[in-house]
């Protein structure tokens, strides 16, 4: 197994009397979409202001791409890009100067910066924006060109801070695609959101609580442990239903019997029942199928419910 | 019940400089019902809750809010309007007590008025354990509850709230929307949001693009209104689903999250929903475990809206 990209152990963060960050530990494989989650208040910020070396933890240890940050803090931002919530770009420059400046920082200049630029702005549609101020650009481009910035050192690893709080539902979606293209392309992103819908996104979520993690798994497998299930509605006519059913339960579903068809529970979608699905809704004529997945925001009450009982 | 209109807004124009920030905005409400301002980024729903809280200098054939009219003396206006701007505008410096009571005094609310209505909004945020605590030391969230019950405190019959859960966690944010859902019959509520499930929890949408009111209604007849069918494949690839189902010649649009990918068919070229299932499950080079037809949910709905198709 490859050596897990950011690694941070017992990392406790006190305040005087007040522990925001409590004897937590983060395990990042390279090349994931991490996605980081708390109720507001829950440590989140604290934790990656310590991971990328602003902030000296208490206790513990941090390695970021296998730089320890606690001992070498200033080494470890060639290895990282940084965007927060409120993007950084300098008011009065344009897009273009402020690329400038954000170069200088990481000693890229001439060809070099022209060609990582280039591909940048192509990837990003940003050439429309580059001779704007930076106060002007509309908050969707604005927040790509913050993305753009923060990768353009080429750094192995992303820590994006709600990087689409306030950002409309299409520029989202763009972002989220530009995402998983860096992911894709090798990068790993270590993410937080409030857009819960946005956690399909990711490879794996870790859930923070009063600065302890509650909850740390895939997506899937946290919808198996903190819902109830997929619930699958299948509208057919009575003469087909006995056999649904019977096909049904033998893939080990639960099957109820309702007014207009079946309703079936699964605590999670396996090939072999999707198969199944697929021949009940394509043998009989007037069937239809509809799967409902649990949502992602229930699954966030019943981690924090669940947390607040282990208190 | 009064039918009287509580906005009535007729070619509202707000210029700033060379830029129309409202491009001749008509539009009526009355009643006591949840009103959501939604659109794209920079589409002006800000600038839209500013005017209606009577806080700029606007154009218009008619603009009348609460029977004011929002071109003249907006006094008596303000002090039926609560309104939380999207960043905090509360004293950091002064408890949550302390803030409460500065607005009460400002408005000339009696004593015995202020601590019934004061304990009864701070007991509905739950932040009736955080009196003394100094509103910059609250958490986001409960920063907002703050500002809302603030704003609550005089029972207004318009109540304005610009993204006031952007940023917010899921929880508080639920805690939030049981705070406005219980003013619902007691005054117009608008918010603006980018929330989808918050827009789908509105009685009534209005939707803004590019200074101007594109579509109203409903969250259902906005959704009816979209000339859209939307599918779901399921897999294990769900963006190779994408790339190869772009290639079907009736497919709009498509995109991956999680475990499937959503793909869009515009209704005019729509083959017919027994045929594009099956081509989904026959696309080329990728494996689709399952495909469904779902009914047009709030994501594609806004998605429409703001690709500015014919409706």
């Amino acid at each position: 197994m490859t050596p897990p990209i950011i690694r941070a152990q017992g990392l406790t963060k006190r305040f005087g009397d007040f522990t925001a960050v409590d004897n937590l530990s983060i395990t990042v494989q390279p090349g994931m979409i991490f996605a980081f989650l708390g109720a507001n208040g829950s440590g989140k910020s604290t934790t990656i202001r310590m991971l990328i070396g602003l902030l000296q933890p208490t206790a513990g240890t941090i390695e970021v791409d296998g730089v320890d940050v606690i001992r070498h803090a200033r080494r470890v931002r060639d290895h990282i890009g940084y965007m927060g919530q409120k993007v950084s770009l300098y008011a009065g420059l344009t897009l273009r100067e402020n690329v400038e400046f954000y170069a200088g920082l990481f000693d890229l200049s001439g060809p070099e910066l022209a060609q990582r630029w280039g591909a940048l702005r192509e990837r990003f549609s940003l050439g429309d924006a580059e001779g704007e101020k930076s106060e002007d650009l509309p908050a969707g481009i604005r927040q790509r060109a913050g993305l753009a910035l923060s990768t353009l050192h080429a750094p192995r690893v992303l820590f994006l801070d709600e990087p689409t709080a306030g950002v409309d539902v299409h520029n989202r979606g763009l972002f989220w695609e530009l995402i998983q293209d860096e992911a894709a392309a090798g990068v790993t992103v270590f993410v937080t959101t409030h857009f819960l819908e946005e956690v399909d996104y990711c490879d794996w979520v870790s859930f923070i609580d009063a600065g302890k993690t509650v909850a740390d798994a895939e997506p899937e497998a946290l919808r198996q442990r903190y819902s109830d299930g997929y619930q699958i509605t299948i509208d057919l006519p009575p003469a087909g239903r006995a056999a649904a059913q019977q096909t049904l339960q033998d893939v080990g579903a639960q099957v109820r019997v309702t007014a207009e068809g079946l309703r079936v529970v699964v605590p999670t979608l396996e090939p072999a029942f999707l198969a199944t699905l697929d021949r009940i809704a394509t043998e009989r004529t007037a069937t239809s199928v509809h799967i409902e997945q649990p949502a992602m925001t229930d699954v966030f009450r019943r981690v924090l419910a669940d947390s607040a009982l282990d208190l | 019940m009064s039918t009287e209109p509580v906005i009535e807004l007729r070619g509202l124009r707000k210029r700033y400089g060379a830029r129309l920030a409202l491009d001749g905005v008509d539009l009526t409400l009355a009643g006591q019902q949840i009103v959501g301002v939604v659109g794209p980024d920079g589409a002006g729903k800000t600038t839209l809750i500013r005017a209606l809280a009577g806080l700029l200098n606007v154009e218009a054939e008619t603009a009348r809010v609460l029977g004011f009219d929002v071109r003249s003396d907006v006094t008596e206006l303000k002090a039926q309007t609560g309104y939380v701007p999207q960043s905090f505008g509360l004293h950091r410096d002064l408890s949550v007590m302390e803030n409460l009571r500065f607005t009460a005094r400002l408005q000339r609310l009696r004593d015995p008025e202020f601590t019934s209505r004061a304990t009864d909004l701070l007991a509905r945020t739950g932040l009736a354990p955080f009196v003394n605590r100094a509103a910059g030391a609250l958490s986001g969230g409960m920063k907002q509850k703050l500002a809302i019950a603030n704003a609550l405190l005089l029972k207004p019959a318009l109540l304005l709230l610009d993204e006031p859960t952007a940023g917010v966690d899921v929880l508080a944010r639920s805690e939030i929307w049981t705070m406005l859902e219980h003013e619902r019959d007691a005054a117009l509520i608008l918010i603006s949001t980018s929330y989808l499930d918050e827009a789908a929890r509105c009685d009534r949408l209005v939707y803004l693009d590019a200074g101007r009111v594109v579509a109203t209604g409903t969250p259902r007849e906005l959704r009816a209104s979209v000339p859209l069918e939307l599918y779901r494949a399921w897999g294990d690839d769900p963006r190779a689903i994408v790339r190869a189902a772009r290639s079907l010649p009736y497919v709009g649009s498509a995109r991956a999250t999680g475990r499937f990918a959503r793909i869009e068919v515009p209704k005019h070229s729509a083959p017919g929903d027994a045929r594009v299932l099956r081509e989904l499950m026959a696309l080329p080079g990728v494996r689709v475990q399952f495909a469904e037809h779902l009914p047009l949910d709030m994501e594609s709905t806004l998605l429409a809206l703001a690709r500015g198709g014919p409706l």
